[in-house]
């Protein structure tokens, strides 16, 4: 009883950790060569709710051209009305970022890349 | 039912997106079109044929348009805030050029055509200051 109990309960932590946790493949290379194509990463939404995305962090973001598509920079600022982040790829030659776009609005950044899991060789936090 | 495995499976692409990973610019295709202008506009006031006259400003305002364009270009895709950085000027002489390939297209002044290639010649310094000629090209320009 207290082992079926003890698993309906790890079920239902999964079930809700799942809810603000995702996993993403990376692809493109804008990010490089902090995130290269093939990475996967753990992504969260927990933060965002409680918080506005940091400078330095790297978030998923609904591109401001193509709703359907989703981006992942880095922030490189945060609007001084804090109600929008200026974001950057790592690799400025071979990204199409805020630079062309414009700052991204905050609603439109839900996802913090939290930590690496696959090549395991980089895993990590990020 | 939650595996390791499913777990572990992405539900989703994110993209490091770029638009064109190796974007070709040149400010001399603005240049081209402008030497264009230039020229046509020299043709005109030799000419007494009517006829030739107006041809002659038919093509030079599709010339002008043309070179407004490129400036555009040069400006909208291929200049980023580093560059600005670096010339701090770069917005006003590409506003400029913008503006003399307009005048260059409303009138037969050799001067505003004069004017529209020294500010394209500017664009042309700051895309070599910023790596230009050896990034955006294959091998450089044709010598």
């Amino acid at each position: 009883m207290v082992a079926l109990l003890g698993t309906a309960a790890g079920i239902g932590a999964g079930v809700a950790a799942r809810r603000w946790l995702d996993v993403v493949e990376v692809h493109g290379n804008s990010m490089a060569p902090s995130l290269l194509p093939g990475d996967r990463l753990v992504v969260e939404c927990r933060s965002f709710s409680l918080r506005a995305p940091r400078a330095g962090e790297v978030v998923l973001a609904r591109d401001p051209r193509e709703p359907g598509r989703e981006l992942i920079k880095r922030v490189f600022a945060v609007s001084d009305a804090g109600d929008a982040a200026d974001l950057r790829g790592d690799a400025p030659d071979e990204s199409t970022d805020s630079r062309e776009f414009g700052a991204v609005p905050l609603s439109a950044i839900r996802w913090r890349a939290a930590l690496r899991y696959w090549p395991p060789q980089r895993a990590g936090l990020l | 039912m939650l595996t390791l495995p499913s777990i572990l499976r992405p539900t989703r692409r994110v993209h490091a997106h770029c638009d064109v990973p190796c974007g070709v610019y040149d400010p001399e295709q603005a240049r081209i079109e402008a030497e264009s202008c230039y020229r046509i506009i020299e043709k005109y006031h030799a000419s007494t044929d009517e006829h030739f006259r107006q041809r002659c400003v038919v093509v030079k305002e599709a010339r002008a348009e043309e070179t407004k364009h490129h400036i555009d270009v040069m400006w909208h895709d291929y200049f980023k805030p580093e560059h600005v950085e670096r010339y701090p000027d770069l917005h006003d002489v590409c506003w400029k050029a913008s503006k003399a390939a307009s005048k260059v297209k409303q009138s037969t002044d050799l001067e505003a055509a004069k004017e529209l290639l020294g500010l394209i010649d500017r664009i042309d310094e700051m895309w070599k200051g910023t790596g230009g000629l050896g990034k955006t090209r294959l091998n450089g320009r044709p010598s």
